[in-house]
């Protein structure tokens, strides 16, 4: 191996740990007791105990918080899917000024910081009676998953030949059938990219959670928070835990989408 | 199988007029070319008769039925494209016959059609792969393929060659033209290159901006080019041309002078010669020059010619014996002068003598 070769993989390395590590070491704090946390010199051995999680997982408040998210981001995103992926089409297939409109306002609403929509939301759900509902918060982040799904479907939708589209049309599809049968299963793997990447924003969000949800609708990442503030003493493995819990959902869809895009690559390779 | 009619189709893009009234009938079973220089409007024709560009106004009839307001999957047609426009996410079998799975073709005649088809290019060890994993020239074949299952009223290609190198080209070109001798439907074909439009047309269609230049059998158009346009554009190497002055039966200037084929009124005129048209005279002849180039082209050498007044090229047997800065005689048979109206550029013929 060259001495250049040597030191990129390295370098590659160091870079995977700085990433890896910290994670690890969350994970392998959720299965601690106190005593072996607060030590001066980290352990790496210890006898791994279950308590931290049970404590977590067998909270009234973690498990509604649980369901509220899964049913919130997960409703958010298919909403944000059904809008947004049809709107990327069109905004994609025709360029006029409207849809050019369309599309720069689309991605306007990510330059606003999230409090300037917090507030205003805030009072108009009050003022529907649908303060701190499942409902509000679906409605809220629907703006999140919408305009990340149709911004990043854009670029996929337009690399898709115009002739490729032309042949289907020929070959008697209209126009709903071609963006069924030919242009979404082109871009799918592109199109799922960005699916998986809002139900990521918004599984994560917290502010407008933290705003708009009081007790019933509050979701994993608020009480996550509110962990760290159940006494005079931080509860390290208890909010380890709770990170860890956390984080499995993103994870898990990550690794669905890693092993999807793989089967996509390596196909081409096998055969080609 | 069907005719095709258009009858004073044109074409409007805002307040440009790209396509003006075009006007063409169509036999059945024959293969039209449209032949011309790109941006001449022969594609915006094609893809205007097959469905892809609205008509701005005229009408268009398949089989004697007005289809301008038809979707393109109504008009009986199939089209193959430049860049073979295969559905990436399906295999080849798959891209073939999903026409007729949309029709609603049972699944027992489709793989009864599919058969002779995959037979006929070739393509049964690839029916499982992804249109990626092909070349460009099994690609096209898969798209023909594609257009040939559904044997349609008329088969419309759409500069179908023009991505693949040239002997790739070479061969398809070949295919093409014993498909079309075996199925005989008929076909219009848009191209920027003579020898597709020489070899496989029954009929060519010269455009140029948005108009007809000239339409006729291959040999019409290469012996009898109605204009300049058509002259220059048909014929490889180019045709020369000289602007000479008519009198006296004589077509002539300072440095050449020809017999005029028939009477011509006196004044100005184009004249056209073709490079093979030429012999070579050692003394004497219509026009004498120093040989300025002369290259090997294997079968011919092209020998350029120059004088005080014109600038020649000739085609002549690769074996004669030339060499740079000799100078020769050349003459011409009367027949092979094309002389045209230098105002109008229209052909000038026996008939139409002052």
């Amino acid at each position: 191996m060259k001495l250049s070769t040597l030191l990129l993989r390295l370098m590659l390395i160091l870079a995977a740990a700085f990433v890896v590590l910290p994670l690890l070491w969350t994970l392998l704090n959720a299965f601690k007791t106190n005593a072996d946390l607060l030590v001066s010199t980290p352990k790496l051995f210890f006898q791994p105990v279950w308590d931290n999680m049970s404590y977590v997982l067998n909270r009234r408040s973690v498990a509604r918080a649980l369901t509220n998210s899964l049913i919130i981001c997960t409703s958010a995103v298919v909403l944000g899917a059904v809008l947004g992926i049809p709107a990327a089409y069109v905004i994609a297939r025709f360029k006029n000024r409207l849809t050019a409109e369309a599309q720069f306002f689309v991605l306007s609403l990510r330059f606003l910081p999230p409090v300037a929509i917090a507030i205003p939301m805030l009072v108009i759900w009050l003022g529907l009676d649908l303060y701190d509902t499942r409902l509000s918060l679906i409605v809220t982040y629907l703006i999140v998953t919408t305009s990340i799904t149709i911004w990043l479907s854009i670029p996929a939708f337009e690399g898709v030949s115009l002739h490729v589209e032309e042949a289907a049309r020929v070959d008697g599809l209209g126009p709903y059938a071609t963006f069924f049968r030919i242009a979404l299963p082109i871009v799918r793997f592109q199109v799922f990219g960005a699916v998986a990447f809002s139900f990521v924003l918004v599984w994560n969000e917290f502010l407008l959670a933290m705003m708009l949800t009081t007790s019933k609708a509050k979701t994993l990442p608020i009480i996550a928070s509110e962990m760290s503030q159940l006494g005079m003493n931080v509860p390290w493995g208890i909010l380890n835990a709770a990170v860890v819990l956390l984080s499995l959902p993103p994870l898990i869809l990550l690794g669905v989408m890693a092993s999807g895009l793989n089967a996509a690559f390596s196909k081409k390779t096998d055969q080609g | 199988m069907a005719t095709v009619e258009c009858r004073g189709i044109r074409k409007v893009y805002g307040s440009v007029e790209v396509m003006h009234d075009f006007n063409l009938k169509i036999d059945d079973h024959e293969f039209v070319v449209f032949l011309g220089p790109s941006g001449c409007g022969k594609s915006t024709m094609l893809r205007m008769i097959a469905g892809l560009e609205e008509i701005s106004s005229g009408d268009l009839l398949i089989g004697g039925q007005r289809m301008n307001d038809r979707d393109p999957g109504d008009r009986g047609i199939a089209m193959v494209f430049q860049n073979y426009a295969l559905y990436p996410h399906m295999s080849v079998r798959e891209n073939i016959v999903f026409g007729l799975e949309r029709a609603g073709i049972a699944k027992g005649a489709i793989n009864e059609r599919l058969a002779p088809v995959v037979e006929a290019l070739g393509l049964g060890i690839y029916l499982s792969r992804k249109p990626t994993e092909l070349s460009g020239g099994q690609q096209q074949r898969v798209a023909i393929a594609r257009a040939m299952i559904k044997t349609p009223e008329v088969f419309l290609f759409d500069e179908p060659l023009s991505n693949l190198d040239a002997k790739l080209r070479g061969s398809l070109r070949v295919e093409i033209a014993r498909l079309h001798r075996d199925l005989k439907t008929t076909s219009i074909y848009v191209t920027h290159d003579q020898l597709e439009a020489m070899t496989l047309a029954d009929k060519i269609v010269l455009m140029k901006d948005g108009r007809i230049e000239q339409m006729g059998t291959p040999e019409e158009i290469y012996q009898s080019p109605a204009t300049l346009f058509a002259a220059g554009f048909i014929g490889t190497p180019n045709m020369n041309f000289m602007q000479l002055q008519a009198l006296n039966g004589e077509i002539g200037d300072s440095g050449a002078r020809f017999k005029a084929p028939f009477a011509i009124r006196p004044g100005p005129v184009t004249v056209g010669i073709r490079p093979g048209a030429f012999q070579l005279t050692d003394e004497g002849g219509g026009l004498r020059g120093r040989v300025e180039r002369n290259e090997f082209h294997g079968e011919t050498r092209l020998v350029t010619l120059r004088n005080n007044s014109h600038e020649i090229s000739i085609a002549v047997p690769a074996a004669t014996a030339i060499k740079e800065g000799d100078v020769v005689g050349i003459d011409v048979a009367a027949h092979e002068l094309h002389l045209f109206d230098p105002e109008t550029e229209k052909r000038l013929e026996v008939h139409k003598v002052a």
